[in-house]
């Protein structure tokens, strides 16, 4: 009986967990499925039809956003990447003493309204801002020059928005690395080039594969930054749902559009683990 | 950096709206199969009323049934017909509070205590706390945000909201609103301008009274455009690539450019709504336009962002006055729309007497008057144009140039003349499917 009970314990520690994504995971998910596949309007109500065809004509009407939005959250992931992990390697083996203030002022802007500071990028890009307006006041633009309204701003906007969840799980990967291990590398006659390629970033692949997952996954789904930086022809998949939903009324659509999305978002991942290696993440 | 936080809490909502929507997308589910039993029975409602040329108004009061309303008067009484509801019935005595849904910049504010003036005085008159939220900022959006409790029957927590016309029919038409006994509504009676009265998307005013209304047209700066601006089509002038803006309200762009190739909306068959998509694809997908704006368009232009784009006439005579005084607007040639937004009582409303009081308290000379001189926009009430030239003239009297000059302004630009009225044009009531139809056609407009 005892050794029963035991055995139950782990399991219920998964309770209280299970249950919040039981309530606000799978049931809404269930839902969801179940609105994609009813027709009908506010006014009539809508009837369950098991319209499957629903699929494939949202595909078909959203594909130039959807694809957007996939090469946009690549790009912004390549860029994070870049721009983050000479960040984490810094602040990691250099830090020193000033290693916590540098990690509190990557996580600051979080301190502050995700809108807010995507609003911020407004003013100052706007076309006769600070920025803007200086550089065509001296003549190095052209008056009509703008950025705002251009996959440039969302770009932008997106990486600036989502480079702190690359720099953290970076941060921690390189953290535990010892760095003996480097000079172990040197002093078997490695150069200081052959160390990082054949220690550091090996190492360090964890935090890559976490960095990029945490940016990729919410990026694909942003709506706010091209809501706000961009113009029509940056318009991405979140902004197709969001219409679909607020502005259309179009239930079903939107609800079916949701699945493309987190369709295309688990097999771009389960490729991505494939190739990166799925055995990274259990380090 | 007033527009700032506008758009933030624009935004907030917006995301609070995409939360109910999913609410209501589980309530769907759940609630399976069978439609709800309020939709259907919306179907019994006079929806598709027909559009009655405006100016034409009759002032009817007479819409209004007196069962179950003890107050109500001879005046009111009169001939309701069989097939009207009967009218929301307030509770016999006032509950002491109300609660007013309204868009964001559309009451007057007191810029040192941050109070609202005209409620101030309502609440001194009446003793009843008004509690004023300003949580409109598209009506597609607030639509979304109140639909799931609309839908199950539940209150939606306000008292009155002030969506557009064309949202007010949308309402009419799901039941979603209770007809009005006009019999507590006396100042509204007495005071209403004809051309506020009887409209298209409510005739005999059955469900709402008008709040304030303006007129869809163009805005520009002439120092960016280079030249006066008089016709629609210049929104599509290559030299204005990327500079020129249009509305994200589908029923607002389409409608002005359905005027702009000559056909009237109430008019408009699919044919010409294919027409005015046609018209915009091409352009939009050139880029011509730099995108389509919700009430952030303000900021555009004020800034200079934008050289011309489609304007509400309030907000422009706003710019004009406070922010950039280049800036103007102009009824293109082919036509503009009339928008009037509206007070309603949305069902399981909980303090409909108060509402009432609150709802005719605004067609008095004291709440309107102050009320337009503040927003700019254009009054549904009685004197109030000749009340602000007289305050205009008492200013000057005192010395205030400036106010005297300001509010001489708002009376020309907010109030329009029997020329510009001439060229100004109501929208189409759609049908659910015409609205998905028409819908449909603007996102490939709108989505690049």
């Amino acid at each position: 009986m005892r050794r029963r009970l035991r055995g139950l314990v782990p399991y219920l520690f998964l309770v209280p967990g299970g249950l919040w994504l039981i309530a606000f995971f799978v049931v809404p998910m269930l839902v969801m499925a179940s609105v994609s596949l009813q027709e009908g309007s506010l006014g009539t109500g809508y009837r369950m039809t098991w319209n499957f065809g629903i699929y494939p004509e949202v595909i078909a009407d959203a594909w130039t956003q959807l694809s957007r939005s996939i090469v946009y959250a690549l790009i912004v992931t390549i860029a994070t990447l870049l721009i983050g992990f000479p960040m984490a390697y810094t602040i990691a083996f250099r830090g020193g003493r000033f290693k916590n203030i540098l990690l509190l002022l990557v996580i600051l802007p979080f301190f502050t309204a995700f809108i807010i500071r995507t609003l911020s990028w407004k003013l100052i890009l706007a076309d006769n801002g600070f920025v803007l307006g200086t550089l065509k006041d001296l003549g190095l633009l052209a008056p009509t020059t703008h950025v705002l309204a251009s996959p440039l701003a969302v770009i932008g906007g997106l990486t600036y928005n989502f480079l702190p969840f690359m720099v953290l799980p970076l941060y921690v990967a390189l953290e535990k690395i010892d760095p003996h291990l480097m000079e172990a590398a040197t002093d078997l006659y490695a150069s200081r080039r052959h160390a990082f390629l054949r220690v550091t970033l090996p190492l360090a692949m964890p935090g890559v594969f976490a960095g990029s997952l945490l940016v990729f996954i919410p990026t694909v789904g942003d709506f706010i930054n091209a809501d706000i930086l961009g113009s029509r022809d940056t318009t991405m998949i979140g902004n197709v749902i969001q219409r679909l939903f607020l502005a259309t009324n179009a239930y079903p659509e939107a609800s079916a559009l949701g699945f493309v999305l987190m369709a295309a978002v688990l097999v771009l991942v389960a490729i991505y683990a494939r190739v990166v290696g799925a055995r990274e993440l259990t380090v | 950096m007033h527009n700032l936080s506008n758009d933030y809490a624009h935004t907030l909502k917006r995301l609070a709206a995409i939360g109910s929507a999913l609410v209501f997308v589980v309530g769907c589910g759940i609630a399976g199969q069978s439609p709800s039993p309020r939709a259907s029975s919306a179907a019994s409602q006079p929806a598709q009323a027909t559009s009655t040329p405006r100016g034409s108004a009759s002032a009817t009061g007479s819409a209004a049934t007196a069962t179950g309303t003890p107050v109500a008067t001879a005046s009111a009484a009169a001939t309701a017909s069989p097939t009207d509801p009967p009218p929301a019935t307030p509770q016999p005595t006032l509950a002491g509070e109300v609660v007013f849904g309204n868009w964001p910049l559309y009451i007057d504010i007191d810029e040192e205590t941050g109070e609202y003036p005209t409620l101030e005085a309502f609440t001194e008159q009446t003793g009843i706390q008004v509690s004023y939220q300003e949580d409109i900022g598209d009506n597609s959006d607030f639509f979304g945000r109140i639909q799931p409790d609309l839908a199950a029957g539940n209150p939606t927590g306000y008292d009155i909201i002030a969506p557009s016309d064309w949202m007010i029919a949308r309402l009419i038409r799901l039941g979603y609103v209770q007809p009005l006994d006009k019999s507590l509504l006396p100042n509204f009676e007495a005071n209403a301008q004809d051309l506020f009265l009887d409209p298209w998307y409510d005739p005999g005013n059955t469900y709402s009274i008008p709040w304030q209304g303006g007129i869809v047209g163009i805005g520009y700066n002439p120092t960016l455009t280079g030249r006066e601006i008089t016709s629609f089509d210049d929104l599509l002038d290559p030299e204005f690539a990327g500079r020129a803006g249009l509305f994200s309200e589908m029923i607002d762009t389409m409608s002005m450019t359905i005027l702009s190739l000559g056909v009237k909306p109430e008019d408009a068959t699919m044919a010409d709504v294919q027409a005015a998509h046609d018209k915009l694809l091409g352009p939009a997908q050139a880029g011509q336009f730099r995108d389509f704006y919700d009430n952030s368009y303000v900021d555009a232009l004020a800034t200079g962002d934008l050289a011309i784009t489609m304007a509400w006439s309030g907000d422009v005579t706003n710019i004009e006055l406070y922010e950039n005084p280049d800036v103007k607007f102009v009824i293109p040639d082919t036509g503009g729309l009339l928008f009037v937004d509206n007070m309603v009582i949305p069902n399981g409303a909980e303090h409909v007497a108060d509402a009432y009081k609150l709802m005719d308290y605004w067609y008095t000379l004291e709440a309107a008057a102050p009320l337009s001189e503040y927003i700019g926009y254009y009054s549904p009430v009685k004197g109030v144009r000749e009340q602000i030239l007289l305050d205009a003239q008492t200013a000057r009297d005192e010395g205030d140039e400036e106010w005297a000059t300001q509010l001489e302004r708002l009376a020309q630009d907010s109030f329009p003349d029997e020329d510009a009225l001439d060229n100004v044009f109501n929208y189409k009531i759609l049908s659910e499917e015409e609205e998905r139809q028409w819908n449909d056609l603007f996102s490939e407009v709108v989505s690049g």
